[in-house]
């Protein structure tokens, strides 16, 4: 089940344990950008002409793979590196081919892609972890969607929720947070959700590959979706900014994150309730 | 310089001032308060609206003596000693020497609610040492119960008495050794049903989850969220530093919900916990004094099957 909060942008994460599955979901998420005049991508990690075939038989898709509109491609057709990804490269790659995808006539580029091969190590995932969020940046300027698909059951739980909290919307029931960039109007990025001792560990992890940058010393973040936080999340925000030497303002929070916060002594911390 | 019953001390004079009339009451008070003033030490006044009003028609006029509301300032334990603390710390650094202080525990608090009453004035008499304080606690006994009058003396070491004097409480206990006593914790009558959850070995997010499926009834949206933090707080504290099995139960009423979290563990070591946070990052001393500012009632309970803490959200009954 995806998680309840309307994405401000399409960024998907899905995790699969049936690549059957998985295809299936990924082609309806294909087909809904050639019926909004997108370009699509398939990428998929092994070859990509045995999935074209396959595709030429699916509905929507035969003509589309025939005018350019769907492409399939394998994932070093379309990431840049297939070690230790570099975040700004690969954003830089996907930019471009989103406005090339315009300029060619679509209304933009939706791509649906198992990263599973690019995240098997810890170093590959920190990267692809400050990448997604790089791409989540990306998205508040570019006519670019995507669904980033990792298979569970050769990574694990754990490791897919690293890159999954970092998304606005999975289908990741057990994990409760999510933060991702948002529309500048709204704040640096969203935290959504909910944070408890399950999830701090992940969670700083999370707000350390955010990379999140201030603007005049303030980091904002939309905290309109967050049902929970609890105080040592609190303080954790509180040690984060005063160690970028930022103020942290939590704005649109519910009442109770103010009364909270208001019990502890969080100088670096400023909580904004919802009216 | 300290003056009157406090010269000569440092720290806390803590003061039980039990009374069985109005005029008593005024007998030690006025000149309490007038003593105060003229010494030229801040002088308040926390007491309920009757007794604050009979003490503002017997005080001279013009004598400066602040009035706390009673009803804002007791209206949770730890929430008093947090605003206490707070009020000292900026009077001393103000240069007071002496502050004098005359409260009462609201009528509510001196009923099912008494327990956690009676754990604050034990404990004040360490969280409020810091500071030059002497204050006294006034007791009605025609309205206060033979128990509340025991551990009232329990928990002051000294009476002022109405015919002027102060005395030292024979029945004193030191907070270390009271919090630790075994308190009666008797059921909520609710908790004569079956529970509406009863869940063993719960996360904190499936405890949370629960209190929601159950809904807020008739209770306000901040009273609700605030029973929220709570339950996530116990139940953590529980799994964190309690022993297996946690149980988690939950019942609800129209007016109030009542969670119940329990471990076969002997509960927190720290006497103070819930009253004060902890001051060297003990485990789990953030979480309980959270708890306890975000219920209207916390009981701890133990017995030979470990320990129970008990919340309240609402109205507790009888108050």
């Amino acid at each position: 089940m995806l998680t309840d909060q309307p994405p401000p942008y399409w960024h998907l994460c899905w995790a699969y344990d049936d690549p059957a599955g998985f295809m299936t979901h990924a082609v309806e998420f294909l087909r809904g950008g050639l019926a909004a005049g997108e370009r699509v991508w398939f990428v998929v990690s092994g070859p990509a002409e045995p999935i074209r075939d396959q595709l030429l038989g699916v509905r929507d898709f035969a003509n589309a793979l025939l005018t350019g509109a769907a492409q399939v491609r394998s994932l070093d057709g379309a990431y840049t590196s297939m070690a230790v990804i570099d975040p700004a490269s690969q954003v830089a790659a996907y930019r471009r081919a989103a406005r090339e995808a315009v300029a060619d006539g679509y209304t933009g580029l939706r791509v649906a892609a198992d990263a599973t091969e690019l995240v098997r190590t810890a170093a590959q995932r920190d990267a692809f972890a400050r990448y997604e969020q790089r791409v989540n940046e990306m998205m508040r300027t570019e006519a670019f969607r995507a669904m980033c698909a990792y298979d569970r059951s050769q990574l694990g739980e754990s490791a897919v929720a690293e890159l999954a909290c970092l998304h606005p919307e999975h289908n990741l029931g057990q994990l409760l947070f999510r933060l991702y960039a948002v529309p500048l109007r709204r704040g640096q990025a969203a935290l959504a959700g909910e944070l408890d001792p399950s999830n701090h560990d992940l969670f700083r992890t999370a707000l350390d590959r955010a990379d999140l940058q201030p603007v005049d010393d303030t980091l904002v973040l939309d905290a309109n979706g967050l049902r929970f936080l609890d105080h040592r999340a609190l303080i954790h925000l509180n040690e984060y900014a005063r160690d970028r030497q930022v103020t942290i303002v939590l704005r649109a929070a519910r009442s109770g994150v103010a009364r909270l916060a208001a019990l502890l002594d969080l100088p670096d911390l400023r909580v904004e309730v919802a009216r | 310089m300290r003056t009157g019953a406090a010269a000569g001390r440092t720290g806390y004079l803590h003061e039980a001032l039990c009374y069985g009339s109005d005029e008593e009451l005024l007998a030690v008070v006025v000149p309490f308060l007038v003593g105060g003033v003229e010494a030229n030490e801040p002088t308040f006044v926390a007491l309920g609206e009757r007794t604050s009003n009979l003490v503002r028609a017997a005080l001279p006029a013009d004598t400066k003596v602040e009035f706390l509301s009673g009803g804002d300032v007791y209206g949770r334990p730890t929430a008093a000693i947090r605003m206490y603390r707070q009020l000292l710390a900026d009077l001393v650094a103000d240069g007071a020497t002496q502050i004098r202080i005359i409260g009462e525990v609201p009528p509510a608090g001196l009923g099912p609610t008494w327990d956690w009453w009676a754990r604050y004035e034990s404990a004040i008499n360490h969280a409020y040492d810091d500071w030059p304080l002497w204050s006294m606690c006034a007791y009605d006994t025609r309205t206060s119960a033979s128990g509340v009058l025991a551990d009232v003396a329990a928990t002051h070491p000294c009476f002022a008495t109405v015919d002027g004097r102060h005395v030292p409480s024979v029945d004193y206990v030191a907070p270390e050794t009271f919090l630790r006593q075994t308190r009666p914790m008797p059921p909520d009558p609710m908790q004569t049903v079956p529970p509406l959850v009863d869940l063993l070995g719960p996360t904190a997010a499936q405890a949370r989850a629960a209190v929601h499926q159950v809904g807020q009834g008739g209770l306000r949206d901040d009273e609700f969220d605030d029973f929220v933090v709570a339950v996530s707080e116990t139940v953590t504290n529980g799994l964190r530093h309690g022993r297996p099995p946690v149980r988690f139960r939950l019942w609800a009423g129209a007016d109030r919900i009542v969670a119940t979290v329990s471990d076969a563990g002997p509960g927190p070591l720290n006497p103070y916990a819930g009253l004060l946070p902890s001051a060297n990052g003990a485990p789990g001393g953030l979480g309980l004094w959270i708890t306890h500012q975000s219920c209207n009632h916390v009981t701890y309970h133990r017995d030979d099957q470990g320990f129970t803490l008990r919340l309240t959200a609402g109205r507790p009954p009888g108050v």
